[in-house]
């Protein structure tokens, strides 16, 4: 008798572990992982920055910079691939059948992605981008490809698109508001950031000319502007993600207004 | 895949109790935060920098007529999407500091670590502008009024006409008159001569200059408030922007 009341007393125990509602490890992590591979990076590029990226002739230039280049572009497009693939792979065919907790649950793992994605923004959009301005200021640029292009164009513009796309395709493939219609907002706040990265066709190809003297507010930099705008749909993925999250907690509403 | 849930509650419940949920529903406004902060910081730095940078980045860019005119119309977009966003929908009144706020953090960092830290320009040759009361003064006109008409109309006015005062501790001190073999020019010139940008020539750089002199004194009000009637209008464009990005439509799959 006991042993059957210990028992159960375990087994309630085990599933309210596996019964957690609220799980943002996952994010957490990413984003740690994210800050010390970032870190990392910007120690490569104080050294070798200076030590072999200011002649994309010489040697070096190749073994540090265009190496890295060559390497990071295959391994991004393989993850975009992966990553949409594994999610869609793996989707809810039965997508009518989730209960409330269960997308509850999604919901949250969303804002987990949605984090992860912001935060991989941030180094693309802020760190990088304007890190990009001060090293034109500083070196003659010969070739399209820099090393502050490198780490900026090809690979932190990417990670934030792969991160976009993972969180848009979570949504689209577990969370039944998502799933069935396509979010407007979503789409802007994936797509317009998105189209950062093909801009970098018009970018490059204006620079490719002739060397430059600009201004950084030059008009061949707008196109990154207008399709940076489209991160504001944050507001309404926010509103979406809310509203559903207000319509299952109904029985708490007052509770909530409290706080 | 079964979708449904492992819980063992009943069907239709989310919640197991109502501590699960005021627990869950405070770390996700504050995760949501951080998410909105952290886009905005991304989004609003690169608009910044690819608009109005130049004049951000440089002690000598900081004159008296251009940097006070396209700094505020510039910030202006997102001050006032991020107000049209907290405000219509939450009624909180922080859309403008925080956004600024967000813009200054992410600034700082790179000027430190980039500017400084990387290609070595002093600190006081980069140092960004300053923005935060105008966040405030944009934020309490709208709190106190409640309309986004007044806080376009003065809001918008103030914003531009702050600028260049809660710059000036700062910035004086570099607008001290220095001469250099017989020319006469300021600290935040010869700063700027004395560190050459490769991109940036000074025959390229965009300050007053020629015949705009024969304002004298008065070129710093004439450009606030020239700055300060484009922010109105700029106000109401944006407001509209952050209306329209905060939209809650779907697309029928087809559609797309």
């Amino acid at each position: 008798m006991m042993n059957q009341t210990t028992e159960k007393a375990v087994s309630a125990a085990q599933a309210d572990v596996t019964d957690t509602i609220v799980n943002f490890k996952p994010a957490y992590i990413t984003m740690g992982v994210m800050l010390v591979f970032y870190v990392g990076i910007r120690i490569y590029e104080q050294y070798f920055g200076w030590k072999a990226g200011l002649d994309s002739f010489a040697p070096e230039f190749q073994t540090y910079w265009m190496n890295l280049m060559w390497t990071e572009l295959p391994l991004e497009f393989v993850a975009f691939c992966a990553i949409g693939g594994y999610l869609w792979k793996t989707r809810d065919r039965n997508i009518d059948a989730v209960a409330p907790r269960e997308e509850m649950r999604r919901i949250l793992t969303l804002i987990g992605w949605l984090a992860v994605y912001a935060f991989s923004v941030y180094w693309g959009a802020s760190y990088f981008t304007e890190q990009d301005g001060t090293w034109h200021q500083t070196v003659i640029r010969d070739t399209d490809f820099t090393p502050s292009h490198i780490l900026e164009f090809y690979l932190s513009y990417p990670i934030y698109i792969i991160c976009g796309w993972g969180a848009f395709m979570y949504a689209h493939t577990r969370i039944p508001q998502f799933s069935k219609r396509i979010s407007l907002a979503f789409l802007m706040f994936f797509a317009g950031p998105f189209m950062i990265f093909p801009n970098i066709g018009l970018n490059e190809w204006g620079h490719t000319f002739w060397f430059m003297e600009e201004l950084f507010t030059a008009p061949l930099h707008w196109g990154f502007v207008f399709f940076g705008w489209f991160a504001l749909a944050v507001f309404g993925v926010a509103r979406q993600v809310l509203d559903r999250v207000i319509e299952l907690s109904k029985e708490y509403e007052k509770d909530a207004l409290a706080l | 895949m079964s979708a449904s849930t492992e819980s063992g509650l009943p069907a239709g419940k989310t919640w197991k109790s109502k501590e699960e949920f005021l627990g869950c529903v405070i770390l996700t406004d504050w995760i949501l935060l951080v998410i909105l902060f952290a886009v905005l910081l991304g989004s609003f730095h690169i608009h910044y920098m690819l608009l109005a940078g130049d004049w951000d980045f440089w002690i000598d860019f900081k004159d008296r007529r251009m940097w006070p005119t396209v700094t505020p119309i510039v910030a202006m977009c997102f001050a006032a999407a991020s107000q049209s966003f907290f405000w219509t929908r939450f009624r909180l009144p922080i859309g403008a500091t925080t956004v600024v706020l967000a813009l200054l953090i992410g600034e700082w960092i790179n000027r430190y670590d980039n500017f400084w830290g990387w290609t070595f320009f002093p600190i006081n040759l980069v140092f960004p502008s300053a923005l935060i009361p105008m966040g405030f003064w944009l934020d309490i006109v709208l709190m106190i009024s409640g309309s986004w008409l007044v806080t376009a109309l003065l809001g918008g006015l103030g914003w531009g006409l702050l600028f260049y005062p809660i710059n000036w501790p700062v910035l004086a001190q570099y607008h001290q008159a220095t001469e250099i073999d017989g020319v006469l020019l300021t600290l935040a010139d010869l700063i700027g001569f004395n560190y050459v940008r490769t991109g940036t020539p000074e025959y390229i750089r965009m300050v007053e200059r020629g015949t705009l002199r024969t304002f004298g004194k008065d070129v710093v009000p004439v450009a606030a408030f020239f700055s300060g009637f484009i922010s109105m209008l700029v106000y109401f464009l944006w407001w509209n922007v952050g209306k329209w990005f905060s939209t809650t439509k779907y697309l029928e799959i087809e559609e797309v």
